[in-house]
């Protein structure tokens, strides 16, 4: 499928079509050309693309709520002016379990949260384990080499991410197996088209009970992983988290790194492709290669948009925010923007500012597993190189450099490719 | 609310209105402290929320964690005077203290 017929933005639904979900980009700039912050007319939105509007907004928990990132518009609420807001967002969150994770929990309750990840991924913790990384990628990249020819999503994204967050977390070594090859399904993720996703499809997801098992053993048999950290964590009281909170954040954790370091993977191999000489210039100088990752995110992010529902009225950017409005954080917009970001289209590996770009998102929710998502995206790329070269499309399959054919995901909230094929020779 | 003074490394001064209970780096945010980035929200996994100060304010801080030992040594800062502002909670007695930001958080 290509997305080569221009389209109407202002009669076109961002969140049912599928032409602006494969190719974003024109969708935003048609917004960014009315201003930073732009109610779009349908379904309360208001899209944002301004990079500094979009900080002051997710630095703001008081006025913004959470509740709203995995749904979207889709919220199961209808704002009811007449009644306090705080009563309405939690009735909607006790009445709609999937509402209730890290991601999507407001002020103390979400505090609560973080207490328990407080620490766990940090830079210098990935660099510990690091050794095994480098590991699996030899071994899984050992499985397709003789092909000369992988599919990034299938033959090398989804393993590595699964084994390398399995062994971070502690997950035991015999239910690897079993954990290898879980893999959400396109169409039934947060942020799907139309709104509709059944959660319970969702293998990631039905691993509480699992995670449960290991945490009560973590807290009798304590071990060296993240799983026993995160059962020793308090809370600023002093006091122990109850094992259910303890599970909720070790599983949204497990599952939150997995499609989305995959579609990094994928990102940073088509602009490897897309770029002669890029792959000559990260092996004579892989101190580059961390900047590459952070570039590939700026440029190729897979977390396109995210939400904010609006508890108060609060002006930002020059714009009033009235209660009930959805805000759209277009992340792959800001990471755009021509007022931070210069010639903000193109590729460019030597920007002084690239670290700047809100690919992990910022404040209170920003993403806990950036470290490892970095180191992740790093090594990967090191251990391709050193073994692939002449890393290019599969032309039979994506057609030549002019026609690109790429199934997308049908998602108004992540953007990626469904299956990547590319062809390579070996070193 | 406790008066604390955000030095900026050109010199620029915030004064914020902070809230005891809440972390240091949440009051500077919410007070758009510029030198305060705190790229991950306060995990303790960033280290973009570096702060300095005289040694004296040390005693009405918690002592750091091993893992905010460990992201502090990332960023080679050493001794008393040096903290991660999102580990640190305002108390009331720290009216009047000021607090000097790196040149770079990153
Ligand atoms: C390239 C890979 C990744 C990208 C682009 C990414 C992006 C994001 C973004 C944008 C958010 C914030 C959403 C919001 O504020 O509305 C987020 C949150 C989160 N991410 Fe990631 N992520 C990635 C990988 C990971 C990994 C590997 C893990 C786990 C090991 C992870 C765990 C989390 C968690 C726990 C949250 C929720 C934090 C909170 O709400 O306090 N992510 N991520
Ligand atoms: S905000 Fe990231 S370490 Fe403090």
């Amino acid at each position: 499928m290509t997305s080569q017929t221009t389209i109407d933005y202002a009669k076109t639904d961002v969140f049912t079509e599928y032409a602006i979900a494969a190719d974003p980009h024109g969708f935003f700039e048609y917004l960014r050309a009315q201003g930073p912050i732009v109610p779009l007319g349908n379904r309360n939105v208001v899209a944002v693309t301004g990079y500094d509007e979009g900080c002051a907004i997710f630095r703001d928990d008081e006025n913004f709520s959470a509740i709203n990132t995995v749904t979207g518009p889709y919220l199961p609420l209808d704002y009811d002016p007449h009644r306090p807001m705080d009563e309405q967002i939690d009735s909607c969150r006790a009445q709609n379990g999937y509402l209730a994770s890290i991601m999507s929990e407001d002020t103390s309750a979400h505090e609560k949260s973080k207490a328990i990840l407080n620490g766990i991924i940090t830079p210098a913790r990935m660099k510990a384990n690091e050794a095994y990384m480098y590991e699996v990628a030899d071994q899984i990249i050992d499985e397709f080499i003789d092909k000369g020819r992988f599919n990034v999503v299938t033959d090398f994204g989804q393993p590595f991410a699964q084994l390398v967050i399995a062994e971070l977390i502690g997950v035991p070594e015999e239910d690897r197996v079993s954990v290898r090859g879980m893999a959400a399904d396109p169409n039934q993720m947060p942020g799907n088209l139309g709104g509709g996703f059944d959660m319970s499809a969702n293998p990631l997801a039905r691993m509480g009970m699992q995670f449960y098992g290991y945490v009560l053993d973590r807290r009798a048999n304590p071990r060296d992983d993240v799983l026993t950290r995160l059962c020793q964590q308090t809370y600023d009281d002093g006091s122990l988290p109850p094992p259910e909170a303890v599970v909720a954040v070790a599983t949204f954790l497990f599952g939150a790194g997995q499609d989305t370091t995959v579609q990094l993977f994928a990102a940073m191999l088509r602009l490897l492709a897309d770029n002669p000489g890029l792959e000559d210039r990260l092996r004579a100088e892989p101190a580059l290669i961390p900047d590459f990752v952070d570039e590939a995110l700026r440029i190729e992010g897979v977390t396109k948009s995210t939400f904010r529902y609006v508890r108060n009225r609060v002006t930002i950017g020059g714009f009033t925010f009235e209660p009930g409005q959805h805000v759209m954080l277009n992340i792959a917009a800001m990471n755009r923007d021509p007022a931070k970001y210069e010639a903000p289209n193109a590729f460019n590996l030597d920007r002084k500012n690239v670290r700047t770009h809100v690919a992990f998102g910022r404040g209170l929710h920003a993403c806990a597993g950036g470290p490892l998502a970095r180191a992740e995206g790093r090594v990967a790329v090191e251990r391709l190189l050193a073994r692939l070269k002449n890393i290019r499309f599969d032309e039979g399959r994506h057609g030549p450099a002019n026609a690109r054919q790429f199934q997308y995901l049908p998602n108004y909230s992540l953007y990626g490719v469904i299956e990547q094929w590319m062809e390579f020779d070996r070193v | 609310m406790v008066k604390i003074t955000f030095v900026e490394h050109d010199g620029q001064e915030t004064e914020v209105d902070a809230r005891p209970g809440l972390s240091l780096m949440k009051n500077a945010v919410a007070a758009n402290v510029p030198g305060v980035l705190a790229e991950c929200g306060g995990n303790c996994a960033c280290g973009t929320c570096r702060i300095y100060f005289d040694a004296e304010w040390a005693r009405l801080m918690p002592a750091p964690r091993e893992s905010e030992r460990e992201m502090l040594d990332y960023w080679n800062e050493e001794g008393e005077g040096v903290r991660l502002s999102c580990q640190v909670p305002v108390v009331e007695d720290m009216a009047g203290m000021v607090l000097r930001l790196p040149e770079s958080q990153n």
